[in-house]
């Protein structure tokens, strides 16, 4: 659709929805991909979406219906199999009307890229092929996925506001194995033009050999140099338990913290609408995206708060925009490595989960590539190992912060993090279960 | 029985292979769904969610010169259906031959298979709904200790009709219906949380009614009390004694995911992962003590993975993954059936919608129970020193699902031959074939519990699909056990 023809739809059905509050958002998107393993392709997709969810209320109580009849003949029967929900409900006393009208959005045209729109198959096809061919010449296996989306969102709400965007997305993952020994890289980006293949192929190729014979990590203590990729698995569970209601109700471990420090200094935390990648520019109540510090400086400055808690608390409501940065410095991962003189090179994580949410403490095991450095040099393949640890007392020992680059949702760092004593799985205690 | 209309979809399936037909394709597949499903859902004790979202699409596999096509879309609009046909064999034909993929025999199936559901839930009054969840929600939150509950009651209705260029063409109308109950207790600086974790069943309005949720507010709200005000974990190694519910997500993680062939093959091997489980292993691996017996079944009444055929069309099967401690097979699709040396697929392939290519899935699984008489309490009767687990909690595996840590929900410490003290914040870690062959006592099959779990994450792009496993109290041996501190 254009993104006039969404517009009318999504005002047609705060029309038909024959309710005092509504709110309507559309969405719509392609997903191209490719998908390989064991030096084949094993699925090639393309995929389209469409879906409206139509949200009605009365001043006290609403109810929500999603369908995917994008047909403006469709629009009466949405709206009224809405409207029987609604009758049927209950009194909320959190109830929200829409936000009020004469919302300003953010234009953030630098999201879309007509070449990755098209979702053209060939070059998925060629780099597809390409990576298989490098990994059979080195004797390798290689699995992963090569893709192309475009999206596009509008919403309307009845007290008049209303909002289209678009943006696009280009990504490759690859993983590259030769027996027990493997390496994994992920690009993305706005346009498939940024996604520097040739030069991630020739390096994943050459981490996999250094990865072969890895023996069990020996006892002692350790700084952690953690890769980018790394760095974002754990970065990524702070939004998920960042919320004022979370810390209103003593659940979490940002409970009375804010204001107060809960990192070292030199971590901070942010979204920005023209970030990498740029962020959505509204919600889809139809509240505007804007600009936040989350962590400045180790302190804890804002929380996403729903509309209704910040009503209640006099917060300002937030939301994360799909867009997060850790603030980054200076150096790569090998500058980082050559100033350490014992420590562990952990590429990834994998599998993490909350041990305790109430103080932020995770489990995980390492994958897909594990060193000991050795003043300043890697100098041979550690087993993976799984780790008991609270991110943000990681955060408070950072030593060092290198350049950041883009994973899933923000721009990360590789960072330092000083002394660990290995095994990592308690602090109280030791494990006896070694690595795989 | 629920029936929904569909003649109507049959026929835009059997239009769509009809396209795939001329196009000459090598196989074509036409899969339509159309999903209702029903949310109502109380947050502290107040109507937080109610919606209902209706998606319908259609999913087009081809194959040609040995490579997958798939394209989708969602509506039923016969411009967008022919434009996905159009781009399945347009991409399959790019892929340039570099699929080779060669599909498992299969008789021509033909059929319509109906799901158990004695009361449609979506005949149910919303105002029955309502009065329910709000009465179990306000007994969560009759203590001012407890500062967060949530209760919640889901329904699905989806019809599916799957044609192909060989001529087959079946149609499955499935009902599931999922009760979930969790409250958050928070005192001296801490807050812990206690759910009701059943699952989800192929089953109508009548397993809301067996499931006792009208109880669980209660039970959820004390237990919650119990678990923020209970000591925390000793350390060291002990013995155990798990839940058929507990076990539910051990046996996912740690037998499930491990025999799942397209992780043997290498497929996963960047996202899901891979498995320590060797193709050479079949038949030999010992897996377990001898008294571990996996049985794989696909028929499994109520089982959520029980849809009659799976996206292969091959037809729902019971089979032994582990018989007497020793691994047995792999689950397959007709695609991977070949590679790992059978002849057969065992019907293992679904996608999660019409949006999603069909790939390896766990079937319903469970850990067989016996016909012995033995209580849990008789099992804790054995035991010196050990910890009583229900429920799931904390649970992380590697890439090779073969070191694993796992928490719970509710525990307690076992001294002497009995169970004592409450506790909390408990993990234990072990590895995939010590852990199973450390087992050396299961309860009666009057305790076995099973758990429908509908959100399995697998494949890139992610999807979700759904399985139910099962088990009674199981007791195991010197298992390394850590604080969750």
């Amino acid at each position: 659709m254009t993104k006039q023809e969404m517009l009318a739809f999504v005002q047609a059905a705060v029309e038909a929805s024959g309710t005092t509050d509504s709110i309507a958002v559309l969405t719509e998107n392609r997903n191209a991909s490719v998908r390989f393993g064991q030096n084949k392709i094993t699925q090639n997709m393309d995929v389209f979406k469409r879906e409206l969810q139509l949200t009605v209320g009365d001043g006290s109580k609403q109810a929500t219906v999603t369908s995917q009849r994008i047909d403006h003949s469709a629009l009466a029967e949405i709206a009224s199999e809405a409207r029987n929900l609604l009758d049927t409900s209950t009194p909320d006393p959190e109830y929200m009307p829409p936000v009020e009208g004469g919302q300003v959005y953010p234009v953030i045209d630098e999201a879309w890229d007509e070449f990755t729109g098209e979702c053209p198959a060939a070059p998925r096809m060629e780099t597809v092929g390409k990576l298989i061919d490098t990994a059979e010449e080195n004797n390798m296996k290689a699995a992963g996925i090569c893709w192309m989306q475009n999206n596009q969102t509008a919403v309307a709400t009845s007290t008049g506001n209303l909002a289209a965007h678009r943006y696009t997305s280009a990504g490759l993952s690859f993983t590259m194995d030769r027996g027990l020994a493997s390496s994994r890289t992920f690009l993305k980006g706005t346009a498939w033009a940024e996604l520097e293949v040739d030069p991630e192929i020739q390096k994943v190729v050459e981490q996999v050999e250094m990865d072969e014979n890895a023996t069990d990590v020996p006892p002692g203590d350790y700084k952690l140099i953690l890769e980018p990729q790394a760095t974002w698995n754990l970065l990524m569970f702070l939004p998920w338990i960042m919320s004022a209601r979370l810390a209103d109700e003593g659940t979490s471990v940002f409970s009375g913290m804010e204001g107060k420090k809960i990192t070292g200094e030199n971590f901070s935390l942010s979204s920005s609408l023209y970030g990498t990648p740029p962020a959505i520019p509204f919600n889809t109540e139809g509240l505007p995206s804007r600009d936040v510090v989350w962590i400045e400086k180790g302190v804890l400055k804002n929380l996403p708060c729903d509309r209704f808690t910040a009503q209640k608390t006099g917060r300002p409501p937030l939301f994360v925009p799909e867009t997060m940065d850790m603030a980054g410095g200076e150096g790569s991962v090998e500058d980082l490595v050559a100033g350490v003189d014992r420590g562990i090179l952990i590429r990834r994580f994998w599998y993490i989960r909350f041990v305790d949410q109430k103080t932020l403490k995770l489990t995980g095991m390492t994958r897909d590539g594990v060193f000991l450095v050795e003043n300043g040099k890697i100098v041979r393949p550690l087993k993976d190992f799984r780790w008991n640890w609270r991110p943000l007392e990681l955060f408070s020992r950072i030593l060092r912060i290198g350049k950041s680059v883009q994973r899933a949702a923000g721009m990360v760092p590789p960072v330092v993090i000083a002394e660990q004593h290995y095994p990592f799985t308690d602090q109280e205690g030791s494990s006896e279960v070694p690595g795989t | 029985m629920h029936r929904t209309g569909s003649g109507g979809v049959k026929k835009l399936v059997q239009r769509t292979v009809d396209i795939l037909q001329s196009a000459d394709v090598d196989y074509g597949e036409v899969r339509a769904e159309l999903i209702r499903t029903e949310n109502t859902d109380f947050r502290n004790a107040r109507l937080d969610d109610c919606r209902t979202v209706e998606t319908q699409g259609v999913g087009i596999r081809v194959l040609v010169n040995g490579s997958w096509g798939f394209a989708a879309c969602t509506g039923l609009e016969r411009d967008d259906i022919e434009a996905a046909a159009a781009r399945a064999v347009e991409i399959a034909g790019a892929a340039g031959g570099r699929g080779k993929v060669e599909l498992a025999p299969l008789d021509i199936q033909q059929g319509v298979y109906t799901g158990p559901c004695r009361k449609d839930p979506f005949e149910v009054p919303r105002e029955d709904k309502i009065a329910l969840l709000q009465q179990v929600s306000d007994d969560m939150m009759k203590d001012p200790r407890i500062k967060s509950s949530q209760a919640r009651l889901w329904f699905e209705k989806r019809n599916r009709v799957i044609g192909t260029t060989r001529g087959d063409l079946i149609e499955t109308d499935l009902i599931f219906t999922q009760p979930d109950v969790m409250a958050t207790a928070v005192a001296g600086g801490d807050a812990q949380s206690r759910s009701m974790q059943d699952g989800a069943r192929i089953a109508g309005w009548e397993w809301i009614e067996q499931s006792g949720i009208a109880s669980w507010g209660e039970k959820a709200r004390e237990e919650a009390l119990m678990k923020v005000l209970a000591d925390e974990s000793p350390s060291g190694r002990m013995d155990l004694l798990l839940d058929g519910l507990h076990l539910s997500l051990t046996m996912h993680e740690s037998v499930g995911h491990p025999t799942e062939s397209d992780r043997a093959l290498g497929w996963e091997a960047n996202m899901a992962g891979r498995t320590f489980v060797k193709l050479s292993d079949q038949g030999s691996l010992r897996y377990g003590s001898s008294l571990v017996n996996f049985l794989a079944d696909n028929t499994l009444p109520y089982g959520v993975a029980t849809w009659g055929w799976d996206d292969d069309l091959v037809p729902g099967q019971k089979w032994y993954t582990v018989k007497n401690g020793i691994f047995q097979e792999f689950g397959s699709v007709r695609e991977t059936a070949l590679l790992i040396g059978k002849q057969a697929s065992r019907g293992c392939c679904r996608a999660m919608d019409t949006q999603c290519f069909p790939i390896n899935r766990q079937p319903n699984f469970y850990l067989e129970p016996p016909d012995n008489g033995v209580t849990p309490e008789e099992l804790a009767s054995d035991i010196d020193h050990g910890i009583w687990i229900e429920g799931r909690g904390s649970f992380s595996i590697d890439q090779r699902r073969e070191n694993f840590q796992f928490g719970g929900d509710l525990f307690w410490e076992i001294k002497n031959g009995k169970k004592t003290r409450p506790l909390k914040k408990v993990i234990y870690r072990s590895r995939t074939p010590e852990f199973w062959s450390s087992l050396d006592g299961i309860a009666d099959r009057k305790f076995f519990r099973t758990m429908g779990l509908l959100t399995c994450g697998k494949g890139e792009p992610g999807q979700s699909a759904r399985m139910t496993h099962g088990a009674s109290y199981c007791r195991f041996r010197g298992i390394e056990v850590g604080g969750g501190r």
